[in-house]
């Protein structure tokens, strides 16, 4: 019995959610899987009953199992509309923790998740050699947008993504960035840049850092900080990694009152340190402590930074443009973020802001479920692309490059002539 | 034997639509109901009628049992494949083929979600009625199979009054057609009627054609407030007889009252016995008269307090408390026995008072929720299933809650149909003569029982 509890030591802790799901199947109405597959097995009911059926030792760790866990954007949406509020998403995630735990990762996410990611610059060095033989074998598509890299594009297939940054945000902005001369320093804050802002997305992270300095916020990079860790202990439930990369990212930041993202995915997930990773009261106590420090960018300047409405100036792009907003799954439904961003909007001189419909519906990108089961992410991504495409709107932003990826690709290849940006691009 | 069946089934559908790993089958094991579960053998996703005709045929060759089913949202236990088999399932049969806005019909596939009609028919100022609480996730085809009703049923009637032509794939695969898309219709017997509410038992339904109406032009929503029960119950009969018939009146009791108020706070009264939420819908003149004479009704039969919303935003916040009380229910207890027992109108308040009794009597608190204007209630045992003792007690008082329903001229159920749930109590509740009728026409049409057989009656009597 002892072994059997420990067997499923995660689960166990999300057990009230596990029971209270009372099978009523109202989630297949919301699920975006499910929406596409219309089977029982996309969706949170038959999901949690499979987690069930595990712990009656009615079912056991097979590839089935695993491909089921895995076929979840972990969008929440089953729960934001549960009549019995069970969050089975937890659940998910923990169960694919004690998977990972029972039977080990496989091959190439055993490299890529418990070596290659914790170790930020050699991750770096194999992104940069990755993005040597781009633009080599695959054929340019349209603007700044090719094919990936062949590093990713064996895991990608195909899909249309911004290429590789010429240089890292590491190797562009100091570790400390002040002020001008002219603005008084109002704060000092911690800037996480997540992979894709860092590697990708380069100009963005400075941008941010720019605009801040600028409204007189001091802004510290600090160089320890590695990947949030969403696509190890979320996506893949290696938790035991995910508990070495949340630590250093703790530490990295240690001593600074803000840690400011521009991803909505790594702000959750750095928020979500504690309710997945804490094994100890220390570790509990610290990431608790880290959570609460945590801010989504649109969040900070509404909430904290309370800028006056002359800071809002249209950039060059966004002047005289239509806007639309789409809700990343890790703002909206779970950290609740969902009017400070279209107050953001709002609030810049000269752009118009168009809601659209189903505007928090997830996208289908989800980290490595899109490379798992991409035709699956393209369809939930036709939908989206639908959605944007009716609003008639010039530029579409959001606040995650996970989810702006996702645009990008479903709008191109529905032919939809949208901008896709981050929302603070549209800032000058 | 089971590949060779997987096999067979791939040729008719293709792959990847017919699913026989442990884990999918566990996922068609269950439905709604607390308690029941059965692994079927494999499950099939097909999309056309005639596919549905070749499944059925190889399965009545073989004598395989079928358990037709749609979203699996049922609360009897209709859609579990109690004999194993084969689970045919129609959630990718879901296109809405026509809706006629001039002709007021729709022609529908069985796996379109209810709540995917009702947004479609919104878009063009139409209304189809039938509202079963499981609307954002049950399938038309499963309404239909299960007659099932909602609380807008009071005025508007339930599915049957609403379908008027089915097609339907019969045991030997036979495609037919019953009904048509006019409103008047007698050519023959009602054959649709009978597939109408037959729980899978009789045919697969593949297409649906339903009556519509305009939507309502305006609604308004009422709520009361009781000290006691007994009271609240007297006065849906007083409504009714005063010349009203409201959209919806239901019923909350203080038990559930004070948990939705626990699980979302709103200023509910929680010391109130019992609340009524009530709809009156029609044309905006036609609304005012009538919300008016219900409110006069309430406060004449000992209503403490009786609220008008005063707009939509208010109306919904009543009503989102009603769909509440679901979860409340079923979320107090480990295991939740609810039923489905309907009593005259008229009974109601007597009723109410007979459940006070077997309260008493057999120590189990009974919770009360349920479609009042409809007769229709669903009394709730809160037990443990693991608790063996404690489970069989509570099957007993609901036996008295049956026994207290059918003697009041009621019946067994009103809205869930008999599925697993309640068929030991089908030879209490029906005449002897036309419970073996039944069975004839059941042997007359699936002569080998193949179609979701082991539901409705008791075995034995095959």
């Amino acid at each position: 019995m002892a072994l059997t509890a420990d067997r499923f030591e995660q689960i166990k802790r999300f057990e009230k959610d596990l029971s209270q799901c009372m099978k009523c199947g109202f989630c297949t109405f919301w699920c975006p899987v499910y929406q596409e597959e219309r089977i029982e097995a996309s969706v949170a009911r038959g999901k949690n009953m499979m987690i069930r059926g595990l712990l009656a030792g009615e079912l056991d760790y097979t590839q089935e199992y695993a491909d089921r866990l895995n076929k979840c954007t972990l969008c929440m949406t089953c729960t934001a509309n549960c009549p019995a509020k069970a969050n089975i998403p937890n659940v998910i995630v923990a169960a694919r923790a004690d998977a990972v735990k029972a039977r080990g990762l496989n091959f190439p996410y055993n490299i890529v998740y418990r070596w290659l990611l914790p170790r930020r610059r050699l991750f770096g060095w194999v992104v940069r050699f990755a993005s040597w033989f781009q633009g080599v074998f695959m054929p340019k598509t349209e603007g700044t947008i090719r094919h990936l890299s062949m590093f990713l594009s064996a895991l990608g297939k195909g899909r249309n993504i911004p290429q590789i940054a010429p240089r890292f945000l590491r190797q562009m902005v100091p570790v400390v960035n002040v002020p001008p001369a002219s603005v008084k320093t109002r704060m000092r804050v911690g800037y996480f840049s997540g992979c894709m802002t860092d590697f990708v997305l380069p100009h963005l992270g400075k941008h941010i850092i720019d605009f801040l300095t600028r409204n007189g916020v001091e802004v510290v990079v600090p160089r320890e900080q590695g990947c949030c860790g969403a696509p190890v202990f979320l996506g893949a439930g290696d938790f035991e990694a995910g508990r070495k990369m949340a630590d250093a990212n703790v530490k990295a930041f240690e001593g600074l009152d803000y840690v400011i993202s521009d991803c909505a995915t790594c702000t959750s997930a750095l928020k979500d340190y504690a309710k997945f990773l804490a094994d100890t009261p220390q570790r509990k106590k610290a990431y608790e402590k880290f959570a609460k420090k945590v801010k989504d960018i649109s969040e900070f300047l509404i909430d904290v930074l309370d800028l006056p409405a002359s800071a809002y100036k249209p950039s060059a792009v966004a002047k005289g443009k239509k806007v639309s907003w789409h809700d990343p799954c890790h703002l909206s439904r779970h950290l609740g973020i969902t009017s400070q961003p279209r107050q953001v909007i709002k609030s810049i001189s000269g752009v118009e802001y168009v809601e659209m419909p189903n505007a928090d519906r997830c996208c289908g990108m989800a980290g490595a479920f899109s490379m798992h089961y991409y035709d699956l992410s393209k369809e939930i991504g036709d939908k989206k692309a639908a959605s944007i495409k009716s609003t008639g709107a010039d530029i579409v932003v959001s606040s995650c490059p996970g989810c702006e990826i996702q645009l990008i690709d479903s709008l191109l290849r529905n032919k939809v002539p949208v901008k896709v940006m981050h929302i603070m691009e549209l800032l000058e | 034997m089971e590949k060779k069946l997987r096999a067979q089934l791939e040729k008719i559908v293709g792959k990847g639509v017919v699913l026989t790993s442990k884990e999918d089958l566990t996922t068609y094991s269950y439905d709604g109901t607390a308690t029941w579960a059965h692994m079927p053998e494999v499950v099939v996703l097909p999309t056309t009628a005639e596919q549905v005709s070749q499944i059925l045929k190889l399965a009545n060759d073989n004598k395989i049992p079928v358990t037709p089913r749609g979203a699996g949202t049922n609360v009897s236990g209709g859609s579990i494949p109690i004999k194993g088999g084969i689970v045919l399932c129609a959630t990718r049969m879901n296109k809405i083929l026509d809706i006629n806005k001039t002709n007021l019909t729709a022609t529908v596939e069985p796996g379109v979600v209810l709540q995917d009609f009702n947004l479609a028919l919104a878009k063009q100022g139409l209304f189809y009625p039938p509202d079963p609480q499981s609307f954002l996730g049950c399938t038309i085809g499963g309404t239909v199979a299960e007659n099932a009703g909602g609380p807008y049923c009071v005025k508007y009637g339930v599915t049957k009054q609403y379908v008027l032509g089915l097609e339907v794939v019969l045991a030997s695969g036979y495609i037919m057609k019953l009904g048509g898309v006019t409103v008047k219709n007698r050519t023959g017997y009602e054959l649709a009627m009978l597939f109408t509410g037959s729980e899978g038992t009789l045919g697969v339904i593949t297409k649906i054609t339903l009556k519509l109406i305009p939507m309502p032009q305006a609604s308004k929503t009422m709520m009361a407030v009781f000290d006691d029960m007994v009271v609240g119950g007297q006065a849906v009969s007083n409504i009714l007889a005063s010349g009203v018939v409201p959209a919806k009146i239901e019923f909350v009791d203080n038990f559930i009252l004070r948990r939705i108020e626990e699980m979302m706070p709103m200023g509910l009264p929680v010391d109130a016995q019992a609340l009524l939420l009530i709809m009156a819908d029609g044309s905006p003149a036609a609304v005012e008269v009538e919300a008016k004479q219900i409110v006069d009704t309430l406060k004449k039969s000992g209503a403490r307090e009786v609220k008008v919303a005063k707009d939509a935003a208010e109306a919904a916040k009543y009503w989102k408390m009603r769909s509440a009380g679901f979860a409340a229910t079923f979320g107090a207890a480990k295991t939740v026995l609810a039923e489905d027992v309907a009593v005259p109108r008229d009974k109601l308040a007597e009723f109410i008072g007979k459940l006070g009794e077997i309260s008493e009597r057999t120590g189990f608190f009974i919770s009360h929720l349920g479609h009042a204007g409809d007769g229709n209630l669903h009394p709730a045992i809160f037990t443990d299933v693991s608790d063996k003792e404690n489970f069989a007690k509570a099957q007993e008082a609901m036996e008295e809650i049956f026994e207290a329903a059918l003697s009041l001229g009621g019946v067994l159920s009103g809205e869930h149909g008999i599925g697993l749930e309640k068929q030991r109590f089908l030879k209490r509740a029906m005449d002897p003569v036309a419970l073996n009728l039944m069975i004839k026409i059941k042997s007359l049409l699936d002569p080998n029982h193949i179609l979701n057989p082991g539901k409705i009656w008791e075995e034995e009597r095959v």
